[in-house]
């Protein structure tokens, strides 16, 4: 079969359409990069498992159209819901448009907030599908924290997408950079609604500057026909911190890229995430970690629950260049399959080129073990109520990783729904 | 309360159980002995309803209902309590949350609102302090990094804070220390009551030292071979399990 293919006419002319705004030129070199380069297909090893076709169809029907978007009465209520959740100060965009009341009003000692068509500066774009969100992006966020700055409370940035009576697609593009000194929390939270189907792109880059932490929060709540691919790019500096967590609760076809370039020494990066994934499902989260410079720590742990007929897919790659001595890196990936449709697909790398390393790897794809359930069924817990304390628990230990503490009850909820959700799914 | 009449019983094939029959009345304490692979865990395991256990005749009968077609978790509500041998570590999972879940779900079952979080906390705490047992292990993971002797005191504390009409204690005693062996008899003898009904299987005479049953079966080859008094634990020290094998193929 032939691999799905842009209609590229189509997306020329969108890209026209949009303003001739200090973005136009961006939009134009990257349409030619993503022209001449194409999407990615299965051949290249970093998509084996995770075939575009979907969201490309997606595009194509979106690009026939003219774009939706969300009444105001649904957004204002999934943005009250989600503010209301978790403590932070916001910032959102929706159908791929910086809602302005919430960028303007943006005021915090050591922050500012600037749209990306502000400042005319070329966007990146070499990545896969990175180019797509170039050619397509109205604009952006630039979140600047100045040197020395620990603003108490997190920046939270939240995606709405609505599709509800035909295809929606939209981009988003968050540039974040942390000066010297500084140390902030970030919560990314995507959600949408309506039944027609949906792709949202995204891609977000983080730089760290010299003795800076950044801790990080994803969660990924989309509704049940709606489709993302998103991709992070941390490039962290001398003895700086970063830690993230991903949480993939919802959505059809889920695929986030997470990349982090250490290049200065004494970096501590920690990156933790969950996905649960039900009926159709198909969640790939494919990490890297580039030890360029030692010494370092790199540390990962993913999770999976995976039933009725999804797909979750893990590949974490660590690469430790030549030279790269007291590298530090560490990966694991537990999943349970709930079902027996379920698939998962894990996958840990590890390239080392550097004498002086401790690196290490696990992974495990299991059932739910069947004498702990017993166990509780001693002690009057329904089958049923026995797998969702079993699931709860195995979620847990990535929540209780997550580095923002005042979400972890909220998180804890959400999952609890969402497993509840699964569990019925799976026929339990 | 217990009636188990001509029970056979098989894993994976192999039949374990092979016509036993025993009686257990409210107020009573029996003590279940027997070699290894006599049958005495097995027997535990299908009071409790374990799946992996095929009951392949006999009728298992408890306060007048068929035990054998109710799920575990009915039994459990019902009042059956099983003390394993070896209690599952369940890493992730509080051990205070368990012991409320489980008190709750009886509760439920019975018509009773839920427990109120005080009045449990009060209640789990007086239960810990008779067992010896430390306080901060109702925040720990069920079981999760616990010692022998603390796993089979939260076994004792989970049946204290669940008061079953009939517990069955599956090698409550292997493995403890002496402190540990006092504060689990200490645990049962709390609960020794008119209308429940205790049965402690054990390899040991041990634990009869300090819970003083009022039967002592023993098992061999999947069926009671003997049945006595007291006594019959301390024959059995003395003579060892060869003497009711001779005597129950003689």
């Amino acid at each position: 079969m032939k691999p799905a293919a842009l209609s590229f006419e189509a997306l020329r002319d969108a890209v026209e359409r949009l303003p001739d705004d200090r973005l136009a030129s961006s939009r134009r070199a990257a349409l030619a990069h993503l022209a001449e380069h194409g999407l990615p297909t299965t051949r290249n090893e970093d998509w084996k498992y995770t075939d575009l076709a979907p969201v490309i169809d997606i595009s194509n029907r979106w690009l026939q159209r003219e774009r939706e978007t969300a009444p105001s009465h649904e957004r204002e209520k999934m943005v009250e819901q989600v503010c209301r959740s978790i403590d932070a100060d916001w910032l959102v965009i929706c159908d791929g448009a910086i809602d302005n009341r919430f960028a303007t009003d943006f005021e915090q000692p050591g922050i500012s907030v600037t749209r990306l068509s502000e400042h005319g500066g070329e966007l990146q774009f070499g990545m896969p599908l990175s180019d797509l969100n170039a050619a397509l992006l109205q604009d952006g966020l630039r979140i600047h924290i100045a040197g020395g700055a620990t603003p108490s409370r997190p920046v939270g940035i939240l995606l709405i997408d609505h599709a509800a009576t035909s295809p929606g697609m939209s981009q988003a593009r968050i540039e974040i950079e942390l000066e010297a000194n500084s140390a902030a929390s970030f919560v990314e939270y995507h959600v949408s609604s309506g039944a027609a189907d949906h792709y949202a792109n995204t891609v977000t880059t983080l730089r760290l500057g010299d003795n800076s932490r950044a801790d990080c929060v994803r969660i990924q709540n989309r509704a049940g026909n709606h489709s993302q691919t998103g991709r992070l790019s941390v490039v962290s500096g001398r003895d700086s911190r970063f830690r993230h967590c991903a949480f993939d609760l919802g959505g059809k076809f889920i695929r986030n890229d997470l990349h982090v370039d250490i290049a200065r020494p004494g970096a501590q990066v920690e990156f933790n995430g969950l996905y649960l994934a039900g009926d159709q499902q198909h969640i790939d989260n494919h990490t890297r970690a580039d030890h360029r410079v030692g010494p370092a720590t790199s540390t990962q742990e993913y999770r999976g629950i995976v039933a009725g007929s999804a797909r979750g897919v893990w590949n974490g790659k660590a690469i430790v260049y030549e030279g790269a001595d007291g590298t530090d890196a560490s990966q694991t990936n537990h999943n349970l399959l709930l079902s027996d449709k379920a698939e998962v697909d894990a996958k840990p790398e590890l390239e080392i080129y550097a004498d002086d390393v401790k690196c290490s790897h696990g992974t495990t794809v299991g059932e739910l073990d069947e004498t702990a359930l017993f166990y509780l069924r001693t002690r009057g817990l329904s089958e049923h109520e026995a797998k969702q304390v079993l699931t709860r628990a195995f979620a847990q230990a990535i929540v209780s990783k997550s580095p923002i503490a005042s979400m972890h009850d909220t998180l804890a909820d959400r999952i609890a729904d969402r497993l509840a959700n699964l569990l019925q799914g799976a026929g339990a | 309360m217990l009636e188990i009449k001509n029970l056979k019983a098989s894993i994976g094939g192999t039949e374990i159980l092979r016509g036993l029959s025993l009686n257990v009345g409210a107020g009573e304490i029996h003590a279940i002995m027997g070699p290894n692979g006599s049958g005495k865990s097995t027997l535990a395991q299908v009071i409790a309803g374990h799946a992996d256990y095929e009951v392949l005749a006999g009728t298992v009968t408890y306060m007048g209902k068929n035990l054998l077609d109710l799920e575990p978790e009915e039994r459990a509500r019902e009042g059956i309590f099983l003390g394993f041998q070896y209690p599952v570590e369940i890493p992730g999972v509080n051990n205070a949350y368990l012991l409320k879940a489980a008190v709750n779900a009886k509760r439920k079952h019975q018509g009773l609102p839920e427990i109120d979080a005080f009045e449990f906390l009060k209640l789990a705490k007086e239960k810990m302090a008779l067992l010896d047992m430390d306080p901060k292990l109702l925040n720990r993971g069920v079981n999760e990094g616990f010692s022998g002797g603390e796993k089979k005191r939260n076994e004792i504390l989970q049946m204290a804070m669940l008061e079953p009409k009939l517990a069955i204690l599956d090698e409550t005693d292997s493995g403890l220390d002496i402190d540990a062996l006092r504060a689990v008899a200490k645990g049962v003898n709390a609960l020794r009551s008119p209308d429940r009904a205790i049965v402690l299987v054990t390899h040991y005479q041990r634990l009869l030292g300090y819970v003083e049953p009022d039967r002592v079966h023993v098992l061999s080859q999947g069926k009671i071979a003997r049945s006595g008094d007291k006594t019959l634990a301390l024959q059995l020290e003395e003579k060892g399990y060869d003497w009711v094998r001779e005597a129950a193929n003689g």
